[in-house]
């Protein structure tokens, strides 16, 4: 990995940053249309993990769409390093909200499928492959079909094969949505670890708060219909992470300015209708301690 | 292993019972003389009929032309189904210029064809290939349209980050994604292509299968007309089983471990 140069040293050729400008995206659906983001600006910054929050619908697989650029925006603008994003590109690779490995290739030919597209020599398609599949611990499962694999062995073989390809931006939507909390908690330091030890640009959706604020440089929270940016919080706890400090008076101190934010924002998409954010308010009043709250509603 | 080799005895033990237990059903309704089933002949008759036939040339020649008639009809049908299947279901424009006329047709019984068919082909066994064809071919084209359309868009989007042109993503993506449907359209094609060619051999064939039980008929030889009747589905499960075989060596990544 020719990125591995500590954290810090941000390389504007290694990393890259993003900037979404007074974006607006509005689908036509049967003559209706809905308007899912608007006048959304944001800034991911160079070779830093953002985080982004908000309830579910409110657009966020939308904006990852926008900015791996398989979908154009109604009005604004998302750039790459000053440069317009006018289609997908290898700088920046999406690991999907539902697995999108390719079942029908091993996680060997998964993970090299970017070197092959490229055309780059089998010997160094196979050298870079061994060492991000031991780096991921998946050597031994190389000749598996992603069916043959766990929930949590098919995310790290999606983190393997855009990694291999050493792209300046790297985007998560809930890369650890499904998994047990126990193999969640094991996948969150991996993660960390990595992004400690490569500290490229990382953009990472999540619905879990502790997961948001023990990854994150900076927390994005969003706000529902039209979706735009709420508020940003700085996260300053110290690098590297480590789970002893989800108990830290600090973390939660931004927990429950976190919280505050997202739970206006949950009850806005609660009354809006929206499932998953029922599920999320559900925890969120638990955790406010507030539980009647949500029996008057109903 | 020996857990597998009880599995697989008690299943066989199983089937062997239910053969058995069919062939003395039967023999017990023509000792039985049940109304409308006089005319059956007994199991053992069939037997020897078919004993008799299995040690003729004249018996397995039918065999060869039915199942060259169905191979013809069936791989054309396929040669050209599924390129038009994947034509349709990667080009929205191609489709809608394609698909309501395909839409018309495919409802018409491919026995239905049978007249014109004949009609227009200048020789019987032409016509023949031609019903098979249609037999198989609405069939694949809609199930490789349907399996086309079935592919998640986020695995054409991964694919083309990761730097795929159009035409690795066809090749990569498009045609394995569609395989399941595939092979599913051909199984399904197969169980229409024998219906369909035993009824063109019993009204214009020459020879093959469905003539040949035909012909058991015009002769009023009943013990013949069940052997072909048993052949005929014999062939058909020998199809069926080559083509699931076909599936599972095509798709590794399906199979259960
Ligand atoms: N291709 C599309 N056509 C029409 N509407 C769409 C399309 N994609 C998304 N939407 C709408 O945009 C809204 C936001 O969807 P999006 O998937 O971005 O939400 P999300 O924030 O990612 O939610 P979740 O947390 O549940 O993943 C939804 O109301 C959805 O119905
Ligand atoms: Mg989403």
């Amino acid at each position: 990995m020719s990125g591995n140069n500590g954290r810090g040293i941000t390389n504007r050729d290694i990393f890259g940053e993003v900037r979404v400008e007074g974006v607006t995206k509005k689908y036509e659906k049967e003559g209706q249309c809905q308007t899912v983001l608007e006048e959304c600006s944001l800034h991911v910054q160079r070779g830093k993990l953002t985080v982004l929050m908000g309830p579910s619908g409110c657009g966020k697989t939308v904006l990852i769409n926008l900015i791996a650029g398989y979908e154009k925006p109604t009005a604004g603008r998302v750039y790459i390093d000053d440069t317009p994003v006018t289609g997908p590109g290898r700088d920046r690779l999406v690991v999907f909200q539902e697995t999108a490995l390719f079942p029908w290739m091993t996680v060997y030919s998964n993970v090299t499928f970017g070197c092959r597209a490229q055309g780059i020599s089998r010997g160094e398609t196979k050298e870079r492959a061994e060492l991000i599949l031991k780096k991921v611990g998946l050597y031994e499962f190389r000749d598996k079909y992603p069916t043959q694999l766990s929930g949590g062995m098919q995310r790290r073989a999606e983190l393997a094969r855009a990694m291999i390809n050493d792209p300046k931006i790297m985007i998560l939507d809930e890369p650890f949505r499904g998994l047990d909390a126990m193999t969640r908690q094991l996948m969150q330091g991996f993660y960390v670890g990595l992004f400690e030890e490569i500290g490229r640009t990382n953009f990472f959706v999540t619905h879990e708060v502790d997961e948001a604020i023990f990854l994150a440089d900076r927390l994005v929270i969003m706000t529902f219909q039209p979706g735009k940016v709420k508020a940003e919080i700085d996260i300053d706890l110290p690098r590297p992470r480590d789970v002893r400090m989800l108990a830290s008076a600090r973390f939660m101190e931004i927990r429950g300015q976190a919280i505050d934010l997202l739970y206006e924002e949950a009850a806005k998409a609660f009354s809006a209708g929206s499932k998953t954010a029922y599920d999320l308010m559900g925890a969120l009043v638990a955790q406010k301690g507030a539980c009647n709250c949500l029996d008057d509603k109903k | 292993m020996k857990k597998i080799s009880k599995v697989v005895n008690v299943k066989t033990l199983r089937g062997v019972v239910s053969v058995v237990f069919f062939v003395a059903l039967w023999q017990l309704v023509v000792l039985v003389k049940v109304p409308y089933l006089q005319n059956l002949p007994y199991p053992k008759e069939v037997a020897v009929d078919g004993i008799q036939a299995a040690g003729s040339k004249a018996y397995w020649f039918d065999w060869g032309i039915s199942l060259m008639r169905i191979f013809i009809g069936f791989i054309a049908a396929q040669l050209i189904g599924i390129p038009l299947g994947l034509a349709m279901g990667i080009s929205r424009i191609f489709k809608s210029y394609t698909f309501p006329v395909f839409e018309i047709l495919r409802p018409i019984p491919p026995i239905a064809w049978i007249p014109i068919a004949i009609l227009f082909w200048p020789t019987r066994e032409l016509s023949i290939y031609f019903l098979v064809f249609i037999g198989a071919f609405f069939i694949i084209v809609i199930n490789v349209l349907q399996g086309v359309s079935n592919i998640s868009v986020s695995l054409k989007w991964a694919a083309t980050s990761l730097g795929a042109r159009p035409k690795d993503i066809f090749w990569k993506i498009m045609v394995p994604g569609s395989l399941p449907s595939i092979v599913t359209g051909m199984t399904v094609g197969m169980g229409v292509t024998w219906n369909v060619l035993i009824a063109a051999e019993m009204i214009a064939g020459q020879g093959g299968l469905g003539r040949m039980t035909w012909e058991a008929y015009t002769n009023h030889n009943i013990p013949f007309i069940v052997v072909g009747m048993v052949s005929i589905g014999v062939a058909g499960y020998l199809c069926s089983t080559f083509i699931r075989w076909l599936g599972e060596k095509a798709m590794p990544w399906k199979r259960k471990f």
